[in-house]
């Protein structure tokens, strides 16, 4: 690179995201102490590797395919066109390693690709990759105590590498088919993420069933309480301060967009931060929205669950989620309103799911995450009706319809219908439960065994010491 | 010898790639996505031996209900902190 201003604008960029990604991993740090407090001590190991497992197992999944997957289905393929060429994204590109931006090797690249996707790739890759974690780990809290690890890191693979990254291409994109057709408008990931790990987590608990002594002979649901409610909540003040690294990496820090690469307006100039289908923000919006939608979902939370830390700070999630879909637009008090709203609706849902069709959803993550963020996206259809969904011309408008078919296709479509499929497999073959004996006295009976018989050695060899 | 296309810095303006063994790239994807799929298969056979030993231990042991037994009387005891 040459030019001192445009090197500082790329190296900006890289650097911006890079800051993105510790903050987000925050989210995984947060995840795996809130399901490690949420389980009972006979199943911490393995609810922990549960979770830690689907880091590596999503990492290279998304190396392999789920970035090109993000490039090449924008089109769906074969909606509205057909798979489109994203040579920077396959594994076996030079893009994908360490690169100067020069000396073309590959077809497919011009140079003009390389001095951008030589910086830009790693971090914008892993930016992505924390949101599939993310996706995963909202899944893994649902499903503790019963699942067999092996099945769920299939289905982590399924949401973290596939159906998510197959719905930021659809939705979640500049040019995505539902963009330009729906008007769909998801700003910070009600739907991409949210919803679709909801409905992700509802269709294997559809397939799951509940953890044994959850519902009573007639059907009434038991309360299994978190075995440390202070670590529950710890985890989820780290999801919160993950959360504003997520918000930041779904913006683009900036663009000219009236420059040559956007709207190519002849002698004018207008440099902002934009979201993800290159609509001006600002990270002062975001922010403001952020922590007004947080308080509204806390406040609405701490009055319905009556002062229940768990759901209160479940509720300040749900606030967030439920405006994130409108978010780079919303007033604060919107934000507020809406968060509340999303909050309310999260624990209503969760116990009238439960009484209803027993769904025993561990941790309320179906709730707080599925129809907190359907409620966000339909809301946003609403509340942003007739804005123009992209800068560029031809692309459908913002409407109540076109966000309730993005809804749908996010929770049932690209959610709860692979989720189902892929879980009856499982069943099918005996391997997506763990055997029920193990489940009756704990899936971490070996280790706890060892463990026991440890610590008796040693303190039988202190006894022999001591005389 | 040299492992890769970098022979000096002072014409890193005309450098691509700089990691060592460029155009193997194919080569290293298929062994990744190899070693990806060999792991799942060692941890569902793992996985399925350790289970099937809890299932032994348990029923040897006299079934999930005189585990349970066996670990109340255990915290009972506090045979550890004694």
């Amino acid at each position: 690179m040459e030019d001192e201003l445009a090197s500082l604008v790329v190296i900006f960029t890289e650097f911006y995201y890079w800051i993105t990604i510790p903050l987000m991993f925050l989210i995984h740090v947060g995840f795996c102490m809130y399901e490690v407090g949420a389980s009972r001590y006979k199943y911490h190991t393995h609810t922990l590797m549960k979770n830690t497992m689907l880091i590596p197992l999503v990492t290279i999944t998304f190396f392999f395919f789920g970035w090109w997957i993000y490039f090449a289905f924008v089109n769906g393929p074969w909606i509205i066109g057909p798979l489109v060429d994203a040579p920077h994204a396959t594994p076996w590109s030079e893009m994908m390693g360490t690169h100067m931006g020069n000396a073309v090797q590959q077809d497919g690249l011009t140079v003009a690709d390389h001095g951008w996707w030589s910086r830009i790739n790693g971090v914008f890759w892993a930016a992505f990759l924390l949101f599939s974690w993310t996706a995963a780990s909202i899944v893994s809290g649902s499903v503790i105590e019963r699942i067999r690890p092996s099945a769920f890191w299939i289905l982590a693979i399924l949401i973290g590498s596939v159906t998510w990254i197959i719905d930021a291409a659809w939705g979640w994109s500049w040019n995505g088919w539902m963009v330009q057709k729906l008007g769909y408008h998801d700003a910070y990931a009600s739907g991409v993420i949210h919803a679709i790990a909801g409905g992700f987590a509802l269709g294997i608990l559809m397939v799951l069933g509940p953890r044994i002594g959850k519902f009573t002979a007639d059907g009434t649901p038991r309360n299994i309480n978190p075995h440390n409610p202070w670590l529950v909540t710890i985890g989820l003040f780290l999801i919160y301060t993950g959360f504003w690294g997520f918000y930041v990496a779904c913006n683009i820090p900036i663009i000219d967009v009236y420059g040559g690469l956007m709207l190519d307006v002849e002698g004018k100039s207008f440099f902002s931060a934009t979201n993800i289908y290159l609509q001006p923000t600002t990270l002062s919006a975001i922010t403001l929205n952020f922590l007004m939608s947080l308080s509204g979902g806390l406040l609405v939370a701490y009055m319905v669950s009556k002062g229940d830390p768990f759901w209160t700070y479940s509720g300040g999630l749900a606030g967030v989620i439920a405006a994130s879909a409108g978010n780079d637009l919303y007033h604060p008090i919107q934000a507020m309103l809406l968060g509340g709203c999303g909050a309310f609706v999260a624990y209503k849902m969760h116990y009238w799911v439960e009484n209803r069709f027993k769904i025993d959803d561990a941790v309320g993550a179906v709730a707080v995450h599925g129809y907190a963020g359907f409620f966000g996206v339909v809301v946003a259809g609403f509340m942003l009706w007739g804005y123009p969904s992209s800068p560029f011309e031809g692309y459908a408008t913002i409407s109540p319809w076109g966000q309730f078919i993005g809804a749908v296709i996010m929770f049932f479509v690209l959610g709860l219908i692979p989720a189902w499929i892929v879980a009856k497999i499982l069943h099918g073959m005996g391997v997506l439960r763990i055997p029920r004996e193990i489940e009756l006295v704990g899936l971490d009976i070996n280790h706890e065994s060892q463990r026991s018989t440890d610590a008796d050695e040693v303190a039988q060899a202190i006894r022999d010491e001591a005389g | 010898m040299s492992t890769g296309l970098v022979d000096n810095w002072l014409n890193v303006d005309t450098f691509g790639a700089i990691y060592p063994f460029v155009g193997t790239e194919g080569f290293l994807a298929i062994v990744g996505i190899a070693l990806w799929i060999g792991w799942h298969i060692w941890q569902i056979k793992a996985e399925s031996t350790e289970f099937q030993q809890d299932l032994d231990n348990i029923r040897k042991q006299g079934g999930p209900g005189a585990v349970l037994d066996e670990e109340v009387s255990r915290e009972t005891k506090d045979v550890v902190g004694r």
